[in-house]
This record gives structure tokens, sequence and C-alpha cells, in this order.
């Protein structure tokens, strides 16, 4: 058993040893982030089922508000909604018509398939992000093969990149965060530029050739880099200030619920063989002069080669 | 000091008589304040999309560390404010640490000076705490930007610490109820 002396220089010593593992911690956090943020992780991916339990009475209740809501002005909701889809079957006749052009256009330039990008869906566990970054944590369940660096959109446009992966959750870097920095194209101006991130709902647009400024409402799509593929849909040009040009995001950032996280793999660093490259196999001169294997089937039509025509 | 004898009429001569449930009820009581803290940081780390949830994670625990240190120190032990720093820092993503200490230095001058603080009026108490979250509020954001290497807004920082002291005031009244009624050890 301890002296009493003993025992008060002990409770003295208590909250500057405590003190000091939080400096320790302090630290750790400073050059070992993400240790850190793999036990939060964790600790997530463990709670991740009860997440799911508390906001279900919420997710409940707006379903039934919406739905009120919906009911008090059905008609003028159905007029709206003839509206937009009268407007939406001409986009889709464009879309179609545009696709098919696409592909004819494709097919003459002996265009190479771009591989289909693998996808997992998952819900938004929580908002991860604190006072000064913008994160979200997704549940992608168990046996996914979501790497980090891998692309987070939702229906709209592009999102955030995956930072962390554990068992069942993944952490999404939204492009809005400090640190983040995507390559973008500008649509019309046909510039080059990052998109950097300040923690406000508009992430600016930084490093733009000086002689192409980028235009105020013109597309801004993600340049093709490492495992960023070209072409996503990002957002708009908005010009907050003079000579400030932010992006005003297409992806609805503050509210977030269900979130594809895209693996378009690293293998495009390999650029693609031009046509005039590929080796074309010459045909052979002389037609064919042996009889087909086929040729005992009656009543069979000319063969194209066999110099029946 | 009221905060060690709050309830004199219950320290009789005749004590209730020692048994495991009452060690139970006894200690469950005085975990109150901690309790409290954890699962509030549990709780508002889900995503209920409630504007300034993270803010509001750092303004209960800091509002409950200062009151209980200084107004019942039993309830509120060094180690508990260590562990409920810890369980804060791991429900929450802001920079590893800071939470933590800012919770300990606080407990520190609270339990330090709680014989000072008994003596001053509620909105002197309530100044000095204000002090504290700013304090604790920059320190955060100053680590954020040495993170970052870049200068940050403090404009979140700002909101946090506002919001910090403005909640002090109606917790402290759940605080002051509650250390008479469901978390007085002596009651049990």
């Amino acid at each position: 058993m301890l002296s009493i002396h003993a025992r008060q220089v002990l409770a003295k010593a208590v909250l500057p040893i405590l003190i000091l593992l939080a400096v320790g911690l302090v630290l750790l956090g400073l050059v070992r982030r993400p240790a850190v943020d793999g036990v939060r992780l964790m600790a997530t991916d463990f709670m991740a089922p009860a997440y799911h339990g508390l906001v279900w009475p919420q997710e409940r209740a707006t379903v039934w508000l919406t739905d009120l809501r919906g009911a008090t002005d059905l008609a003028k909701e159905n007029a709206r909604l003839r509206e937009e889809n009268r407007a939406l079957r001409h986009w889709y006749d464009v879309a179609v018509a545009l696709a098919a052009e696409n592909g004819r256009l494709k097919k003459s330039l002996h265009w190479i398939p771009e591989t289909v990008p693998q996808y997992v869906t998952g819900r938004v566990t929580r908002d991860d992000g604190g006072p000064y970054s913008r994160a979200v944590l997704l549940d992608v369940g168990s046996g996914h093969e979501v790497r980090i660096g891998d692309v987070a959109l939702d229906a709209a446009g592009l999102l955030g990149r995956v930072t962390e992966v554990g068992p069942h959750t993944v952490r999404v870097l939204m492009i809005n965060d400090d640190a983040s920095r995507i390559p973008v194209t500008l649509g019309s101006s046909h510039g080059d530029a990052i998109m950097a991130g300040d923690d406000t709902a508009a992430p600016r647009l930084i490093f733009y050739p000086q002689d192409h400024h980028p235009v105020e409402g013109e597309r801004v799509e993600t340049r093709g880099q490492s495992t960023m593929p070209a072409g996503l849909p990002v957002g708009t040009v908005h010009y907050s200030a003079p000579n400030r040009p932010v992006v005003v995001p297409d992806a609805d950032l503050d509210r977030l619920d269900i979130v594809r996280v895209f693996d378009y793999g690293d293998d495009d660093s390999q650029a693609p063989d031009a046509p005039g490259r590929v080796k074309v196999r010459k045909l052979p001169q002389n037609p064919l002069t042996g009889p087909l294997p086929f040729s005992w089937l009656p009543n069979l039509p000319d063969m194209p080669g066999r110099g029946g025509q | 000091m009221v905060a060690e004898n709050s309830t004199p009429h219950l320290h009789s001569a005749v004590e209730p008589k020692q048994t495991f449930r009452r060690a139970l009820d006894m200690s469950s009581r005085a975990a109150m304040p901690s309790l409290f803290i954890m699962l509030s940081a549990i709780l508002l780390s889900a995503p209920f999309g409630i504007p300034g949830q993270a803010q509001l994670q750092f303004g209960i625990a800091m509002c409950t560390v200062w009151f209980w240190a200084h107004s019942r120190p039993r309830s509120m032990p060094a180690l508990a404010v260590f562990l409920c720093g810890l369980i804060v820092e791991i429900f929450s993503f802001g920079p590893p640490g800071t939470v933590l200490l800012s919770l300990l230095v606080i407990y520190g001058v609270a339990h330090h000076w709680r014989y000072g603080l008994s003596r001053l009026g509620f909105i002197a108490g309530w100044l000095i705490f204000s002090i504290f979250a700013v304090l604790a509020s920059f320190f955060q954001w100053a680590l954020v930007c040495l993170h970052a290497v870049a200068l940050l807004s403090p404009a979140p920082g700002l909101f946090q610490a506002a919001l910090t002291i403005g909640i002090y005031p109606s917790l402290t009244a759940l605080f002051v109820w509650g250390r008479r009624t469901f978390a007085n050890p002596d009651q049990a």
C-alpha cells in the first residue's frame, strides 16, 4: 500500500503525464496522420451498422414528409413532370442520335475501346469533415476492390477521390477539401487548369493559361491523368470576383446519399497505338483455289472469293 | 465550496447499508458526465446532416469537462477526461490530439481554480470559459494551418468557439439539475 505522501505525489503527476501523452498524440498526428486516421476508420467500420440504425428514423421521417408535401400539390407536380418529361424525351432522341453517330465515327477511326470501369455503389455512412476538411465515409460492404485514388461520383458529377480504404468503409476526400487538387480541362476555351479546393462550396481554378482565361459558364471536365479518366463532368465555371474563377460543382456536395466509386485502373499510362501504326495483315493475292470445307452442303449460294461472280 | 457537500442533509450519522446495488448506483451516477460526453460524441458522429455536428462534439465535451471539473471533481477525474477525449478523437476527423489536449488543459484550469471559480458568479465563470474555448479553437486552427502549410480561413474555428460559448448556459442548467438529482452519487 502506498503512503499518503506517495499517493499525493502520484495524484499530482497524473495530469502532467496525461497532457504529455496528448502532446504526443498531437505530434503523431502531424508526422503520421494516416496511422491515426486508420484507427478512426476502424472505429467507423465497427459502428457502421449502428449508424444505419440511428439515421433510419430520420430517413423515414424525411420520406413521409416528402410524400406528404407531394400529395398536397399533385396537379401542379403532374404538370411540371409532364413538361419535364417532354423535354427529356427530346434530349433522349438527341442522345440516341449522337450515340449512333459517335459509334459510327469510332468504328471508322478504328477506335480502341476503353476498358469498362469497375464500380461499387455505397451509401454515405457519415459526413466526416470536421471544421477544416470536407470528406465522407462510404459503406461499400465487404469484399470490395476499391483502391486509393479511385474516383467517386454521384448522379450528376465528380465528387472526389478515395484516400483511405477499410474493410467495409472507404473515405472519400471531396473536391472542395483544402487538400484536393484535380487536373481539369475547360470545355470551350480548351485550356487546362487545376481545380483546388478551399473548404468552400465552390473550388477555385488555378494554373490556367494566362492567354486563355476560363469563360463564365463553360463546362469543366477532368483531364486524363494517372487513375483519373478524361471527360468526367465536374461543373461549370463561375467568376465569384474579378480574376477569381471558381467551379460550381454538378454534384450536390452538401446532401450526399448514394455514391458510386469507379476503379478506372492505372494502366492508361501507356498510350494506345495510333491507327497508322496498327499492322495491317495483307490479304492473299490469289483467290481461294481449293474446295471450301462446307462445299458438300446442297444449294449453297455462291461464296465470295470463289470467283463465281 | 458547495460541490463536495452539496447535499448536507443526506450526511447524517445513519448511512444506508453499502450493498452491491448501491455501489453500482453510485458509480453510475458518478460516471454520468463522462458517459454523457462519450454518448454525445458517438451520436453526433452519425450522419444526421445537422449543421455543425463536429463543432457540437467539441463544444459539449468542453462544457461538460469545465463544469464538472470545478463543481464536482470526483465525478470527473483526470483519467476520465483522458478517456473521454480519446473517444471524441476517435469519432471525429479533426487534427489528432487537439480536442484531447484542450480538454486536459481546461480540466487542469477548472480543477486548479475551483475554489476561486465557485466564488465568482456565473457570468464571470462563463467569460473565463469563453477565453479558453477561443484559445482551444485557435490552437486547432493553428495546427490545421501547420499541417496544410497554408493560411486557412479562421471562420470555422470562430464558429466552433461561438457554438461552444453559446451552448454553455443551457448545458450548465442541465448539469446543475443533474448534480442535484440523477448524477448525484449521494442520492444513491
